[in-house]
């Protein structure tokens, strides 16, 4: 402990010198931004950027694309909450009551919740990253497929909050998600499913151009065709102020929470944010006085999965710094970038080069005071974005979205399959069928099939494995906690409601 | 050159993507190309990127694709309808060597070990490595076929990055591991993972790991990658861009970056490259089909089983039931209201009909801004005008920043003299 606060301290003592100071504020500048556009996240940016930063120092570099990866997860937040457009997958489970929210007149109360849950679990995240890396790091590694298998069971448990009104119609959602992530190239056999001989078809869909579609293309289209109804769904007039006590009230705990699902999941290289964010999302509601204003502008749906997604992030740099192992997209790019400037990450990274480590890690915590500094003062800007006319406002969400989707790939395909899943999007509305359950089953589908294949594999086909290993089976009952959870706090709410807070 | 653009079939951090970044590096630092942008297209083992190039890049003469032993497999698994008969191989530039390695707390200390335990019950042999049909499964098949086991026997576990896969073997959730020597040295000069041989023929300077060979196994196995150019260039660009690609690999900078990567430097050119991937080719394809030999054998363990079936027919069950109760709420409720217009949606589905026949014809800024109108109008924008006016600024300000600032490549189509 002592060791790593002098450590620490060195680091700091790095990290606040005016130069990198500088790099730090350009990298969390520049991640903002490109969170904020769909269709290019971080790992694209960094790897952009590397021919400009070869001629760098490697720790300025470092510190720089430390900023741009934290500051995309927070400038994801913001199409999502203003526009229901999502650019990356960490950001979809805050579109769900933060849209809402920033149709009832609360963008700003959105976007500052996103901002500080995301600085309070970017810190914190950040502060177990610095003394708790070494044990996560080999904790992680216990997780095999039986476990990652289990774990995206656990998530399918949380579909169960998402269902909304009718069980069938949610079910029905779920089940169109998990057929369309059957397209593809089978990762085991490395055969083609469902591809129809069309080789884009190959690498499956991708759930950005499902969220976009079903998101920001379905509810375009449902609101022209209510348009001609009635003209009584206009955005009410936006308060520009922020959050008011009650909200801050209501936000504190999921911040906390998000960041205590975000940071151990990020750890394992499990692929994404999508479970975390779900998972707190799923827990809010579960834990929450009034559940029925989930859906409806919760803002406690909006602080605990922006808090889960910032401190995941976090997590996925354990691994990283401790073991070397990348297990996201911008990890893997800044692997490469460490074998650029001839450093080895691994296991020795630590021992062989702690002043680069340090400074980093010291630059993180500087990074997200940055972030907060930077954000608050932007959330009354954009919240403006949606006193924009409807027409226009519509118009350029349109455009967006076909942006976003086409960046993603260059693909026309994609582009033809956005505006087709944006039909089945607005149908999806007119009919009441709720459109998450689609998007989760799209992503958990292969993850659980993939994980309990490769387990049967690796165990010879004995099934047994699933009830025999510890960690497997602990989450398997978690799951089905939450699946009995609202009948168990059915049972226990009185004394639920009464503890003190 | 004033331009050469690169695709990378893969996404970004991965050994093409490494590849090319390091050439950008090496061509522009050396003033041998000005501006050099990388476009990564991923997926199915390159095949999506290299049916791409050959599609959109026919006859350019300034942009060249990296490619190499793993894209072969892809094309054999995939069974793709483009190969790298349709493409002009430019250059080989690099090789790398596989370890296989199994985690410091395993029990085979030696090749000998595993092996035995291997021919003794291949099945209860798991090995980790890379996506199905890439260089690592390879090179199990290669060793496998060597000490007198079916390949198809191979109990091969296909892991995606990769960090999946370090991240299995080095928890010991697989029995060994296969992948590039860059990939798994830090881990062996911390002593988490032991390698028990590496596919070199000879054994390498500095580093303490038998080879195959010498242990008794005979296999020497190397990914390799190259640069190809798109078919129907002409003589002079083909020239030129081999000039180009030898005089990058000639330089400081490219070795440096050869050095830091722990990259082979491997350069082939000319004739002997194309005899090269066609040898390369056929060893391929011989040790798949060994692989796959058993591949639609009743075992349920690999196979996809039931699952594609499940979901299939849940679809159609909930959908279904999901369908009568919509009819049936419709009937109760009966809110009668007015049929709602449906003149928006048709305006909008206008503007989307225009906005994808246009995008890659007439380019980005006007379909971007047709889209913007006709849904404007959807909404019942009542100055056309001034929306018009808005949509191009809209459509040329995204088109800047994406494709200047940001260097994503997006149509320009008609106004590309202008942008």
């Amino acid at each position: 402990m002592g060791e790593t606060l002098a450590a620490l301290r060195v680091g700091f003592a790095s990290a606040l010198t005016p130069v990198h100071l500088a790099w730090a504020l350009a990298g969390v500048t520049l991640g903002t931004a490109v969170g904020v556009l769909p269709g290019i996240g971080p790992a694209l940016t960094v790897a952009l950027l590397l021919p400009v930063t070869f001629t760098l120092d490697p720790t300025s570099a470092f510190i720089m694309f430390g900023g741009i990866y934290y500051g995309a997860m927070y400038g994801g937040s913001t199409t999502s909450i203003l526009l229901n457009t999502p650019g990356e997958t960490a950001s979809i489970a805050t579109a769900i009551d933060g849209y809402v929210m920033a149709r009832q007149g609360r963008a700003a109360a959105a976007l500052t919740t996103a901002a500080v849950g995301s600085f309070v679990a970017g810190t914190l995240a950040t502060i177990a990253l610095t003394f708790f890396s070494p044990p996560l790091a080999s904790l992680a590694l216990r997780f095999g497929p039986a476990e990652y298998f289990a774990l995206a069971i656990l998530a399918f448990a949380t579909v169960s909050t998402l269902l909304g009104g009718s069980l069938l119609r949610g079910l029905f959602s779920l089940f169109l998600g998990l057929a369309l992530g059957l397209v593809g190239i089978d990762q085991l056999t490395g055969d083609a499913r469902f591809s129809f001989g069309i080789p884009q078809l190959l690498d499956g869909i991708d759930v950005l151009i499902l969220v976009i579609g079903l998101f920001a293309v379905g509810e375009t289209m449902y609101q022209a065709w209510r348009h001609g109804q009635d003209d009584t769904s206009d955005v009410p007039p936006q308060k520009l102020t922020g959050m008011s006590r009650d909200d801050w009230r209501r936000s504190w705990k999921p911040w906390l929470r998000g960041t205590a699902i975000g940071f151990p999941l990020g750890v394992l290289p499990c692929g994404g944010s999508v479970i975390p964010t779900f998972l707190s999302y799923t827990i809010e509601k579960r834990l929450s006085e009034a559940p029925d204003r989930f859906g409806h502008g919760a803002i406690e749906g909006v602080a605990g999965p922006e808090a889960a997604n910032n401190a995941a992030a976090a997590g996925v740099l354990v691994p990283l710094l401790t073991l070397g192992l990348p297990s996201s997209a911008t990890a893997a790019v800044m692997l490469a970038a460490f074998q650029q400037y001839g450093l080895q990450p691994g296991p020795l990274l630590f021992a062989s080069r702690p002043d680069l480590v340090w400074t980093l890690v010291a630059s993180l915590y500087i990074g997200n005071v940055m972030l907060l500094v930077l954000n608050l003062p932007l959330v009354g800007l954009w919240a403006r974005v949606m006193l924009v006319p409807r027409p226009l406002l519509f118009g350029g969400i349109l455009v967006l979205a076909s942006l976003g989707a086409y960046s993603l790939n260059r693909s026309m395909l994609d582009l033809v399959l956005l505006f087709l899943v944006g039909i089945v999007g607005c149908a999806m509305r007119m009919y009441d069928i709720p459109l998450v359950p689609a998007v989760l089953g799209l992503v958990l589908g292969p993850l659980a099939e993939l994980q309990f294949r490769r387990e049967l594999a690796i165990s010879e086909g004995d099934l047994t494995v699933f009830v025999t290993r510890p960690i497997c089976v602990g989450l398997l009952l978690v799951a089905a906690l939450v699946l009995m959870a609202p009948w168990l706090l059915r049972r226990w709410k009185p004394e639920v409601v009464e503890a003190p807070s | 050159m004033n331009e050469l653009r690169l695709m990378a079939p893969a996404a970004p951090g991965g050994g093409w993507d490494q590849t090319a970044r390091a050439m950008q590096q090496a061509l522009q630092q050396s003033a041998l190309v000005r501006v050099v942008p990388v476009d990564n297209v991923p997926g199915a083992a390159g095949t999506i990127g290299l049916a791409r190039f050959i599609g959109a890049e026919r006859g350019s003469g300034d942009t060249l694709l990296v490619s190499g032993l793993i894209m072969l497999g892809g094309i054999v698994m995939h069974q793709s309808p483009v190969t790298l008969h349709d493409v002009v191989p430019i250059a080989r530039l690099t090789g790398e060597y596989e370890v296989i390695a199994v985690p410091a707390a395993s029990p085979f200390h030696s090749l000998r070990e595993f092996l035995d335990a291997f021919k003794a019950r291949p099945e209860s042999i798991s090995w980790g490595g890379g996506s199905a049909g890439g260089s690592d499964q390879m090179l199990a098949g290669l060793v496998a076929e060597a000490v007198g086991i079916a390949p198809h026997r191979i109990n091969y576990v296909a892991f995606s990055g990769g960090g999946e896969s370090l991240s299995a073997i080095l928890g010991s959730q697989v029995s060994a591991g296969v992948n590039g020597l860059a990939e798994f040295e830090a881990q062996m000069d911390a002593g988490t993972l032991r390698a028990l041989a590496i596919s070199s023929a000879e054994r390498l300077p500095g580093l303490d790991v038998p080879t195959l060979r010498e242990q008794g196994v005979d296999v020497a196995f190397e990914n390799w990658r190259a640069v190809m150019a798109p078919p129907g260039i002409s003589a002079s660009d083909r020239e030129r861009l081999e000039r180009t690609v030898d005089a990058m690999v000639h330089t400081p900078a490219w070795r440096d970056m050869v050095a830091r990567y722990r990259w082979l430097d491997r350069y082939l050119a000319g004739p002997e490259l194309a005899r090269f991937i066609d040898t390369e080719e056929q060893r391929v394809r011989g040790i798949l089909a060994k692989l796959d030999a058993g591949h639609d054998r009743s075992s349920t363990v690999t196979s996809s089983g039931p699952y594609p079936l499940i979901v299939l027919g849940g679809v159609v069950v909930f959908g279904l039931a999901a369908g009568r109760s919509i009819m049936r709420s419709a009937k109760t409720d009966a809110r009668g209201g007015p049929f709602p217009r449906l003149g928006p949606l048709a305006l909008m589905g206008v503007g989307i009909a225009l906005h994808l026949l246009m995008l890659e014809r007439v380019g980005f800024v006007g379909a971007a801004a047709v889209l913007f109108w006709f849904t404007a109008r959807a909404f019942d924008a009542r100055h056309p005008l001034r929306d018009g006016i808005l949509a191009v600024a809209l459509s040329i300000g995204s088109y800047l920043l994406f494709a200047r600032v940001l260097q994503l490549q997006l149509p320009a189509g008609v106004l590309a003299r202008w942008l």
